[in-house]
C-alpha cells in the first residue's frame, strides 16, 4: 500500500504519484500487484493506405480535369456526368456495398436507389436525343432485381430474416412507380414496368400468405407512435 | 438459442429513454458502469457462458435500438452476444459494429467484471439486478454453492410482463403536470481531456463511520454529500470569484431518486426522477453548516409525492403532445437536439447518485470485494459522482472529463481531515494525455 502524505490517502498502484495532487506517494507496492485499470492503448485508426490514398487523389484529379475540359469546351451536352457520375458511383459502392457493416437489404436498396438517379440524369442530361431509355428500361429492371434480391435474402437468411422486412416492403412500395408514370404517359414501353410490378405483387402476395404475422408486427413496430 | 416465440419481439423505449439516441455523441454518451471486483481472477469462457445464459431471463436486454417513423424503439436482436475485455475506455460510446448492436457491455479485466449500459435501456436500478444475476450466474458455473435467497433472479425464473412497463407512464397524472421554468445551471470548467477519455477516482470509506457523520449533522448520507459537493464547488470555483458573469450561476446538484422506492414498481426499465439542490453562491462566507439546512429543505420539498409525480407527469406530457407525437422521426430528431444542447444538457452543474447499498446472498458475500458504479461524464457535465455501498464498503467514484482534480482532491481531504482513512482508486488519467 502507497500513501500520498499531503491527501492522507492510501493507493494501491505502480504509479508514482498521487492521483489527486500529483505529489509523490511513499511506501512500497507489492510487485505482483495489477493495476486496477488497464493501461492507455491509442485508438487512433491507421492511416489509410497508399493504395486507397493514390486512388482517391486519381479520383479526384480526374473529375476536375473532366469538369475543366467539359465547360471549356461546351458543346451544349453535359457528358462529364458519365465519369463523374460513374467515379462517385464507384466510391459510394466500395462505401456503402462493400465496406460497411449495415443491413444488407438497406444496403442494396440505397444502392439500387441511387443508381436510377444517376442513370436518369445521365440520360436526360448527355444525350440530347433519343432519351427516356432509363424510365423506360433501367429503373423497372433494377428495381425488379433488386426486389428479387432482397427476397432470396429472406429466403436464404431464415434466422434473422425480420431484419430485412421492412426493406423488402418499401421496394416493393417504389416498384409502383413505373407503373404510375405509364399512367400518365410518360413511359412509352410498357413491358420493363409490368415485369417489376408482377414481381413485387407476386413477392407481396407470398409475404402476405407465408409470413402474416410479421407483416402486421413489422408495420405495428416502425408506424407506432 | 432464445426460443423466439416465447416473449415479446419489441419494446417501446420508455418516457425517459426516448431523449438519450437522438442526444448521445462520443463524449456525451449517455451511458453508465457498475462494476464488481471479484476474490480472483476472472474466466472469460466461463463469464462468456454465465452472460448467455442469463440472457435468457432477461430479454428486455437482448435488444437492438431501430428507427421507426414516429419513433425510435427496441427490437429483438438475433445476433450472438460477446463478453470483451476491459479497454482504457470508461463508459464509451456503444460501438454497434464491435458490439453486435447490442446496448449494453460485459467487460472483464483480471478480477473485474463491468456492465457499461446505454441509458435506453434502463436505469442503476434495473443494471444492478442484472449484474446481481450475472455474478450468480457466474459463481454457480464455477461450481461454488451459491443459492439465490430471493434476491437474485436466477436464469430458471421466467421474466415478469411488468419489468417491461413504462412505469412513468403508469403514474402520470395528467391534472399535476405543471411546467416549471428553470435556469442555466453553473458549469464546472476545466482543460477537457483530449480523445473522449474519462478520468476515475474512486474513494473508498467505512460506510459506518460515514452514516455516523451524516447523522451527526442530521442529514441522510445522500444529503451530506449533495451539500459537501456544493460546497466543495463553491471553494474551488468560485468563492472570491463571485463577481465574474459565469459564476452567477446557480450551482445545481441533480440527485437521482429511485422511484421504485416511491412507488410499487417491478420494472427494469428507466424509473427514476430527481431531486435538485441549487443555490447561487456569489457570497464569500458561505459555510458547510449553511449548506447543510439548505440541502435539507431543498431535498424534503422536492421528495414528496405530488412533486415527484408532478415532475414525472411533465415529462410524460411532454411525450403525449400532438405535435411531437407525430412529427416523422428525423424532424423529431433534429428538434430534440436542437432543444437538448440549448437549455436541456445545461440544468445541472453535477449528478451525483446514489444507488444505495448492494445486498448480496449470504452465499455469495465471500466472492466478491467491492462494488463500484461510474457515471459518464459529459460536455457540460463535467464532472459526476456515483455511490454505492456494499457491507461496510462505501465507494464514491467521482468521474470526470477534465484533466484537473481539486474537486476530488477537496472532497476526500474533507474526510481525511475528519481522521476517517480513505483509499483511493484511480484509473490514471494523466497518463493518456
Amino acid at each position: 500500500m502507497k500513501k500520498c502524505d499531503k491527501c492522507n490517502i492510501e493507493i494501491e498502484t505502480k504509479q508514482l504519484y498521487c492521483p489527486l495532487c500529483h505529489q509523490v506517494l511513499t511506501g512500497e507496492t507489492d510487485p505482483s500487484f495489477i493495476e486496477v485499470y488497464p493501461e492507455y492503448v491509442s485508438l487512433t485508426r491507421k492511416i489509410l493506405p497508399t493504395v486507397k490514398k493514390t486512388l482517391l487523389l486519381l479520383s479526384i484529379l480526374a473529375i476536375v480535369i473532366v469538369a475543366l475540359i467539359n465547360t471549356l469546351a461546351f458543346n451544349g451536352v453535359y457528358w462529364s456526368l458519365i465519369p463523374i457520375g460513374s467515379t462517385l458511383y464507384f466510391w459510394l459502392l466500395l462505401r456503402v456495398g462493400v465496406l460497411s457493416r449495415r443491413n444488407m437489404a438497406f444496403r442494396i436498396a440505397f444502392l439500387t436507389v441511387l443508381l436510377i438517379a444517376l442513370l436518369v440524369l445521365i440520360d436526360y442530361r448527355t444525350v440530347p436525343e433519343n432519351n427516356g431509355w432509363s424510365f423506360d428500361y433501367l429503373m423497372p429492371l433494377l428495381l425488379f432485381s433488386c426486389n428479387l434480391a432482397i427476397f432470396f435474402i429472406i429466403l436464404v437468411r431464415r434466422l434473422n430474416y425480420r431484419d430485412y422486412f421492412f426493406y423488402l416492403l418499401i421496394v416493393i412500395v417504389f416498384s409502383l412507380i413505373p407503373l404510375i408514370l405509364v399512367a400518365f404517359d410518360v413511359l412509352t414501353i410498357l413491358w420493363p414496368s409490368l415485369v417489376a410490378f408482377g414481381l413485387a405483387l407476386f413477392i407481396l402476395l407470398f409475404l402476405i400468405v407465408f409470413f402474416p404475422k410479421t407483416i402486421k408486427e413489422e408495420l405495428q413496430k416502425r408506424f407506432h407512435a | 438459442m432464445i426460443d423466439t416465440t416465447k416473449y415479446k419481439s419489441w419494446f417501446r423505449l420508455d418516457n425517459s429513454a426516448k431523449i438519450f439516441p437522438e442526444v448521445s455523441t462520443e463524449r456525451d454518451t449517455n451511458t453508465f458502469r457498475v462494476q464488481i471486483a471479484l476474490t480472483e481472477v476472472v474466466e472469460p469462457e466461463i463469464l462468456q457462458l454465465a452472460a448467455i445464459g442469463i440472457l435468457e431471463r432477461y430479454p428486455m436486454f437482448r435488444v437492438r435500438l431501430k428507427h421507426g417513423v414516429f419513433w425510435n424503439f427496441l427490437d429483438r436482436n438475433t445476433k450472438d452476444f460477446k463478453i470483451q475485455e476491459m479497454g482504457h475506455e470508461v463508459n464509451a460510446r456503444m460501438d454497434t459494429k464491435d458490439n453486435n448492436n447490442f446496448l449494453f457491455r460485459i467487460l472483464y479485466r483480471n478480477n473485474l467484471i463491468a456492465i457499461e449500459m446505454f441509458h435506453s435501456l434502463g436505469d442503476g436500478g434495473g443494471v444492478i439486478m442484472f449484474l446481481q444475476s450475472l455474478i450468480y450466474e457466474y459463481l454457480k458455473l464455477k461450481g461454488y454453492p451459491v443459492t439465490p435467497d430471493n434476491i437474485i433472479k436466477t436464469k430458471e425464473g421466467r421474466p415478469l410482463e411488468e419489468e417491461y412497463e413504462d412505469a412513468n407512464e403508469k403514474y402520470y397524472n395528467k391534472k399535476n403536470r405543471k411546467h416549471v421554468p428553470e435556469k442555466k445551471a453553473y458549469r464546472i470548467k476545466g482543460t477537457m481531456i483530449p480523445n473522449n477519455n474519462t478520468g476515475m477516482v474512486s474513494g473508498i470509506l467505512s460506510t459506518k463511520a460515514v452514516l455516523e457523520l451524516s447523522r451527526s449533522v442530521g442529514l441522510t448520507m445522500t444529503q451530506y454529500f449533495s451539500a459537501l459537493m456544493m460546497y466543495v464547488i463553491y471553494n474551488t470555483q468560485i468563492r472570491y470569484r463571485g463577481h465574474l458573469k459565469t459564476n452567477q450561476a446557480p450551482v445545481k446538484i441533480f440527485v437521482p431518486v429511485n422511484l421504485r422506492k416511491h412507488f410499487p414498481s417491478e420494472t427494469l426499465r428507466n424509473f427514476s426522477n430527481f431531486v435538485k439542490t441549487e443555490l447561487v453562491m456569489t457570497d464569500d462566507d458561505i459555510t458547510l453548516e449553511e449548506l447543510f439546512v439548505l440541502v435539507k429543505e431543498q431535498f424534503e420539498k422536492g421528495m414528496t409525492k405530488e412533486e415527484l409525480i408532478r415532475k414525472m407527469s411533465e415529462n410524460v406530457a411532454f411525450e403525449k403532445n400532438f405535435f411531437l407525437k407525430f412529427m416523422p422521426y428525423y424532424i423529431k430528431k433534429v428538434a430534440l437536439k436542437i432543444g437538448y444542447n440549448m437549455l436541456g444538457m445545461k440544468l445541472n452543474t453535477m449528478s451525483l447518485t446514489n444507488i444505495g447499498k448492494i445486498v448480496f446472498p449470504e452465499s455469495m458475500e465471500p466472492y466478491i470485494k467491492d462494488v463500484s458504479a461510474v457515471v459518464c461524464a459529459g460536455s457540460y457535465n463535467t464532472v459526476n459522482c456515483a455511490i454505492l455501498s456494499y457491507k461496510d464498503q462505501l465507494k464514491i467514484t467521482i468521474s470526470r472529463s477534465i484533466l484537473e482534480t481539486n474537486i476530488e482532491k477537496e472532497f476526500f481531504r474533507h474526510f481525511t481531515d475528519l481522521g476517517l482513512s480513505v483509499t483511493i482508486e484511480s484509473n490514471y488519467v494523466e497518463e493518456f494525455v
